[in-house]
This record gives structure tokens, C-alpha cells and sequence, in this order.
């Protein structure tokens, strides 16, 4: 299913041990360091590490910030309405992976 | 071009007052948000409720849209009037919008409001330097993709700044492989994909989340797959050998004597191919066969009357 002649660019998985500090990660997602600090505050974001210099992120928290900006920019939601969408979203998924778990034997019911 | 209707999106009455269309626009976002709601078709519905608050939104598009749009129903072929032009008074569209073909030409590709093209410029005076954005976009496979790897060309839509500092959108096909063994909601990178630095910056990467379209035969959950193997009550009961479907080809499973419904049998290591790998497992499903000839009645009655079988047992005589 690709276009003949053009380019294949081989992907690479990202492994969640991949680790980035608060510079990368601004950099990557285009965000500053007190939107970062803020959602570290609100929990949205664990990093590893006491400080801010010393914070380092593993690669998941770069798709958890895509997410926030969208929510943030999609329903203007400020900091603690961001905590509270990825809080329920987390838990929603957390059920459908147990709800999937659980089909079998819910059939032989 | 098929004319859009709006309102029709929306759900809301052509008299609907703003704040009605704000509250309609509200409720539709949540509901088809694609972060929030996983169905297949979601992001289009989202970007096509966009779209139309865009411009029921604000009051001068409306006034230009419903000038326009009065005589012409949804989907009807629609032809805007010779020298039309809409001139924005207000910032227009933002670059994250990807609006349709029908939107452009009533109200033309929005110009950029904030200072990005003349801060660029300034970066470039200054020989600022300063790496491209990270993208984010979906892909959508197969299971067998996961399973063998697999060449898929993904479109991507970006939005750009021309010299005149309008924003284009520009699509650009990858040809991308996918490795083998990624699992649903992984993450896999294109180095240098993302958005062009500036200044001569490297460019930035580009992110896909990895989603699973459903399959017909298989569940999967993390690296784990599992497959519903309808067995015979025999064979459950005195144990079989069964030529069993995986992903990876098919495999011959032994189903232990006095096995019962819902028991799930492993394959170790015959699930996604991820580091480590994944399991298969078949969770029988004991199919009845129907009583409908008089010899499996009889077989129905001979067990009836030589099994000391009560499957309520449970129940205590209660």
C-alpha cells in the first residue's frame, strides 16, 4: 500500500524507558517550562527526579501532553479541568482494558 | 462542491441565537472530541462540527453564509456567485484548522493572526536557530501488520504559512514501515518528519500512535491475543487435539480432559511479536449440537438419565 518510487522512512517504536528532560520536552511539544511545572503540579505529569532540573520524563508523557494541548485548545479547559479530562480518560481506559479481559467469560455467563 | 449546511451540523434552527450555536458547538466537541471518543469516523464528524462553528460562530461569516446559503439544501451542488470575496475582519482561522474545499471558497484561506511569519523573519535576522515542532498523528493497522510488519502510506494534512503569510494546507504522503511487534496505543517515531526547524534548525520528529482496526477473529489486549474456540462438548469433556487459527499461522491444541466453558488455554509467545512477546490464548466456548434428529434426542435422553448431572448445583436447592 505505498506509493511506488517515493521514499520508505522505517519507524522506529519508541520504547517507554526512553527518557527526556524538561528542555526536550518543551522542545518537542512546543510548550514552556511554567505550562510543564504547572501540569507536574496538577499531577497530570510524573516525572522522575526531586527538582526541575532533574526532572526526566519517559517517552508516554510526550502523547499525555499532545492530549492536554488538544483538550486545552479544543474546550479551553485551564489547568485543574486538564487534570480532571486525563484523570477520567485514564480510568476509562483502564475499564475497557478490564471490560476486554473480562469478554470471555462474560459470554459463558 | 456540495453545499454544507451548517446549521444541519450543528443540529440547531437557522434562527438559533449565538449563544444557542455556542452551546450546540459545545456539546457536539465533547461528545466527538477524538481524544475522547474512539469510533471510527469521530474525527471527521469533530472537524466537520468545527467548521461549522467557525463560521455560525461568528457573527459576520454567518451573515455572509446565510445570504449566501439561503436557497441551497445540504449536499445540493453549490456554485458561489461571480465575484464573490469575504474579507476577514477579525484574525481568521488559526493554523490548526483543516477545513473543507466548501469552507475555502466562501471564505478563503485564513490569514495567519498571530506574529509568526514576522517573528520568524526576526529569528532569521538574528540568526536564531530553533528545532522544528514534534507532529502527532494517528495510524490505524491491522493486527497481521503487528504481527509481520508492514509498509502503509499515511496522508498527513499541515498546515503552512505561504510568503504572503496565508496559511496553506499541505498534504504530503509517507510511505512509512511499521516494525514488527507494536502494540495498540504504542508510539513508533519518524526522525525529521515533524515540522521544518527554523533558521536551519533540524527539523522536528514525527509521532504515530499505533490503533488496531477491530478484527473479525481476534481480541487483543497489550501484546496478548485471544481468539473464542468453539469446542464440542466431547471434546472438552475427554480431551482433543483441535487445529486452532493464531495470527501467526495455525497451531495444534491439545484441550486437556474435563476442560470447562471460558477455560483459557496459552500459546506461549504466539501473540504480537513485541519485546517481550505477547501470548495467544483460546478461551473455549462449548457449542451445543441442536437435538433437532431423533438419534441426538435419544443421545440427549440417554444422558439425561445416565449422568447424575445437575448443573445448579451451585444454587444449594434454593
Amino acid at each position: 500500500m505505498t506509493n511506488n518510487g517515493s521514499p520508505v522512512h522505517t519507524a522506529e517504536v519508541v520504547s517507554p524507558g526512553m527518557v527526556l528532560t524538561v528542555t526536550q520536552v518543551c522542545q518537542s511539544c512546543k510548550v514552556d517550562r511554567v505550562w510543564i511545572s504547572e501540569m507536574v503540579s496538577q499531577g497530570v505529569l510524573e516525572p522522575e527526579g526531586q527538582s526541575e532540573t532533574e526532572w526526566q520524563f519517559n517517552a508516554l508523557h510526550i502523547r499525555r501532553i499532545a492530549i492536554a494541548r488538544r483538550l486545552e485548545r479544543d474546550f479551553s479547559l485551564n489547568a485543574p479541568g486538564i487534570a480532571l479530562a486525563l484523570q477520567l480518560l485514564d480510568e476509562i481506559e483502564a475499564l475497557r482494558a478490564r471490560l476486554r479481559s473480562l469478554e470471555p467469560a462474560r459470554k459463558g455467563d | 462542491m456540495e453545499f454544507k449546511d451548517y446549521y444541519k451540523i450543528l443540529g440547531v434552527e437557522r434562527s438559533a441565537s449565538q449563544d444557542e450555536i455556542k452551546r450546540a458547538y459545545r456539546k457536539l466537541a465533547r461528545k466527538y472530541h477524538p481524544d475522547l471518543n474512539k469510533d471510527a469516523g469521530a474525527e471527521v464528524r469533530f472537524k466537520e462540527i468545527g467548521e461549522a462553528y467557525d463560521v455560525l460562530g461568528d457573527a459576520e461569516k454567518r451573515a455572509a453564509y446565510d445570504q449566501l446559503g439561503a436557497d441551497y439544501a445540504a449536499g445540493q451542488e453549490f456554485r458561489p456567485p461571480p465575484n464573490w470575496s469575504f474579507e476577514f475582519s477579525t484574525s481568521g482561522v488559526g493554523p490548526d484548522h483543516d477545513f473543507s474545499d466548501f469552507f475555502e471558497t466562501l471564505f478563503g484561506r485564513g490569514r495567519q493572526s498571530g506574529g509568526f511569519s514576522s517573528r520568524s523573519q526576526q529569528f532569521r535576522s538574528r540568526e536564531f536557530q530553533e528545532r522544528g515542532e514534534d507532529h502527532h498523528a494517528r495510524i490505524v493497522i491491522d493486527l497481521a501488520d503487528a504481527i509481520n510488519g508492514a509498509a502503509r502510506s499515511v496522508t498527513l494534512r499541515t498546515p503552512q504559512l505561504d510568503e504572503n503569510g496565508l496559511r496553506t494546507m499541505r498534504s504530503r504522503t509517507l510511505n512509512v514501515k511499521i516494525p514488527k511487534g507494536v502494540t495498540d496505543g504504542q508510539q513508533i517515531r519518524l526522525k525529521g518528519q515533524g515540522a521544518p526547524g527554523i533558521g536551519g534548525g533540524p527539523p522536528g520528529d514525527l509521532y504515530l500512535t499505533v490503533e488496531f482496526a477491530p478484527d473479525p477473529l481476534y481480541r487483543i489486549d497489550g501484546s496478548d491475543v485471544y481468539l473464542d474456540l468453539p469446542v464440542a462438548p466431547w471434546e472438552a469433556a475427554l480431551g482433543a487435539s483441535v487445529n486452532t487459527p493464531t495470527p501467526s499461522g495455525p497451531v495444534n491444541l491439545k484441550i486437556p480432559a474435563g476442560s470447562g466453558q471460558g477455560r483459557k488455554l496459552r500459546v506461549k509467545g504466539r501473540g504480537i511479536p513485541s519485546n517481550p512477546p505477547g501470548d495467544f490464548y483460546a478461551v473455549l466456548q462449548i457449542a451445543l449440537p441442536p437435538a433437532n434428529t431423533a438419534e441426538a434426542r435419544a443421545v440427549y435422553e440417554e444422558m439425561a438419565r445416565k449422568l447424575a448431572f445437575d448443573p445448579r448445583a451451585k444454587f444449594g436447592g434454593k
